[in-house]
């Protein structure tokens, strides 16, 4: 996947560059909790991070159990990073991104099963499509604030379960898109699970560079201006919408490739897999809160911990007491709430601040 | 014209539903800001209680529905106490939260009824009078007279008690009201009490109507949220006014356009409501931004 890779090497170069000012400014502290990280670090950090999410796949290569699961991991991953733009940095909790990921998977499942297009070139066209969407709708609703814009996101994903369901001369309506199975790198089917496990860790890694560009990157900031106060931004001279649009246009994007992605390793769509609120608009929200909103490597850690967690409830409970394992993460998802706000992230950066000023206090 | 007149009564008797089951989240969202999710479990779990009882202790829904919506009020106490009041301040957590309930609650029902639908139907629910050419289901004017006269009480009740008053007091300020003696936490449990009960009750009515599955909350849920946008936060009238809206528009919209497109079409008119005039038809402009401004 040579072109995949150049991407990411961009990033890499890229974000070194612009961060050297910064860390020449505070090249003595390396704390983690003060102040802003260099560009180095930053790098260093992401790649750490990269190596250690790889490792699972390098250990259980050959389990084709597991590597299904280190595939989905994967994906949800890059997808909980790419809602993370809007939903963490952003602060604007949208639970409607199931429209993107299933404009995603329609695009390219139509224009692969009607026209033959390799669901490499859809990706483009699907991916503007989705942003162009995603700005059309969030235009008139990112007037609202907090909890309407939230209930906003989900009327624009019962409206799009609607239309897949009704136009299925496009979507197949309710029967769906079979996609049918020819192997071959062009069509983005592959005989092996581990090649496809490699296919989602590309898509992870790429959308966790930009995020990690991105958070240093002045939109970045003016995302993080935006969420923290939005009238504080605005006074300030950020242009609070076209911030918000761009945060939103570019998660939507992400978003829109996780989906064609996600309907070539499945090679069947229909209306309930791309839209089931808990299942998909609702879960990107919910791993990236796991992991830590706003963070750089939470959403990839809620998705490490919750769908293998997710995957052993199924297999041990489903089977028994239909639906028990989704009872069990919905607990998790309140008790989330109610007491790690922040994340797994968030909570072990407690932990570090805690145990530093105890050692601090003790000197 | 009589199609017309059929389908227009078909639709406010459907928007007598939509506003019997909104008027619950029309005071838990509407009146105290609160973000609840899991309002369609409540009416989930009003419509098991009443099943449970039909099918064991032989009582008509209509009767059990006296002990069955305390129960579900009694329910939400425990949910405003232990899960809403923690995060007060922070509708996004609630929004979380209430989603993560919805999911609990809604899969502990498939898990206990193996996901089995139930429905009373018999004499209750097929029982129909018929005026001139129109034929008018019982159980669906019953929920109609039901949404309307408690709409009429929870008007008076808001406007004319103390408890009322201090209701809104509450919503419009918590510290003015807390300095003027009342109790902000008392006052929001028995709001969130009195909305679940709401819900429970109306759970109990719908069951005649409804065959009961486990999500069954979600063909209310947003629909609620929609009729109390809709009509305007904080107003009573504004929900049931909503409630019919929605009920009309999605009878016109399946009978003429697709019942398939029935759903799209109202969600349509309410995200357009909701951006062009996100304080309702009926509710004060700026209206959306009180309790939620110490939160912002």
């Amino acid at each position: 996947m040579p072109k995949k890779w150049d991407s990411v090497n961009k990033i890499e170069t890229a974000s070194p560059v612009g961060a050297n000012l910064q860390g020449q400014t505070q090249a003595a502290d390396s704390g983690i909790e003060s102040g802003i990280e260099s560009g180095q670090e930053a790098l260093l950090k992401y790649l750490a991070t990269m190596a250690l999410a790889f490792l699972p796949f390098v250990l259980l290569m050959q389990d084709a159990h597991w590597l299904n699961i280190i595939a989905f991991t994967y994906l949800m991953g890059g997808l909980a990073a790419a809602w993370n733009i809007i939903g963490g940095f952003g602060g604007q909790f949208s639970l409607g991104h199931g429209v993107f990921f299933g404009i995603g998977a329609y695009v390219c499942a139509r224009l692969y099963v009607a026209f033959d297009w390799s669901p490499w070139l859809t990706l483009i066209p699907a991916a503007i499509f989705a942003a162009l969407v995603a700005v059309l709708i969030s235009w008139p609703t990112f007037r609202l604030r907090g909890p309407f814009f939230a209930i906003a996101t989900l009327a624009f994903n019962e409206v799009a379960f609607v239309i897949a369901n009704h136009f299925d001369s496009v979507t197949g309506g309710p029967r769906g898109i079979m996609i049918p199975f020819k192997a071959g790198f062009s069509n983005m089917i592959f005989r092996d699970r581990w090649q496809y496990a490699l296919l989602m860790f590309v898509f992870a890694a790429i959308v966790i560079g930009i995020t990690v560009v991105l958070r240093r990157s002045r939109l970045g900031y003016y995302l993080l201006a935006v969420r923290e106060d939005e009238d504080a931004a605005r006074a300030s001279g950020i242009n609070v919408l076209a911030v918000k649009l761009k945060g939103m246009a570019l998660s939507a994007a992400l978003t829109s490739v996780g989906g064609t992605l996600f309907a070539m390793y499945l090679r069947f769509i229909d209306p309930p897999t791309l839209f089931t609120l808990p299942e998909v608009g609702v879960k990107f929200a919910l791993l990236a809160l796991i992991g830590g909103i706003g963070t750089i490597a939470g959403p990839l850690l809620g998705a490490a911990l919750i769908i293998p967690f997710e995957n052993f409830l199924r297999a041990e409970l489903a089977s028994a007491l239909p639906g028990l394992n989704l009872a069990i993460l919905g607990l998790l998802m309140v008790l989330a709430a109610l007491f790690m706000k922040r994340g797994v992230v968030g909570a072990w950066s407690d932990l570090l601040a805690w145990y530093r000023r105890k050692r601090e206090a003790r000197k | 014209m009589d199609q017309i007149l059929n389908v227009l009564v078909f639709g406010l008797l459907l928007g007598g539903i939509y506003g019997l089951v909104s008027i619950g989240l029309n005071l838990i969202f509407g009146v105290v800001r609160i973000v609840n999710f899991a309002q369609g479990e409540l009416v989930m779990f009003g419509m098991y209680g009443s099943y449970y009882a039909y099918a064991y202790l032989g009582l008509n829904p209509y009767l059990s529905v006296f002990f069955v919506a305390p129960l579900v009020g009694l329910l939400g106490v425990a949910i405003q106490r232990l899960v809403i009041q923690p995060l007060h301040n922070e509708s996004n957590m609630q929004i979380f939260a209430t989603f993560g309930l919805l999911m609990m609650f809604q899969n502990i029902m498939l898990a206990v009824s193996h996901g089995e639908a139930f429905s009373i139907g018999g004499q209750v629910g097929s029982a129909v009078l018929a005026v001139a050419d129109l034929k008018i289901s019982v159980a669906r004017l019953v929920t109609f007279v039901a949404a309307t006269l408690i709409t009429i009480g929870l008007h008076l009740f808001l406007s004319r008690t103390l408890t009322g008053k201090s209701i809104r007091a509450v919503t419009q300020d918590k510290r003015a009201a807390r300095v003027m003696g009342i109790n902000v936490e008392r006052t929001f449990l028995l709001t969130f009490g009195i909305g679940a009960a709401l819900a429970g009750l109306a759970g109990a009515l719908l069951t005649p109507i409804y065959s009961i599955t486990p999500g069954v909350g979600g063909n209310f849920i947003l629909a609620a949220f929609a009729v109390v946008v809709l009509g305007g936060l904080g107003s009573v009238w504004g929900a049931y006014i909503g409630g019919l809206i929605v009920g009309v528009v999605e009878a016109f919209a399946g009978y003429y356009i697709d019942p398939a497109l029935k759903n799209a079409v109202w969600f349509v008119i309410f995200l357009i409501v909701l951006v062009v005039r996100p304080a309702g038809l009926l509710g004060q402009v700026g209206a959306e931004e009180v309790g939620f401004r110490e939160q912002n």
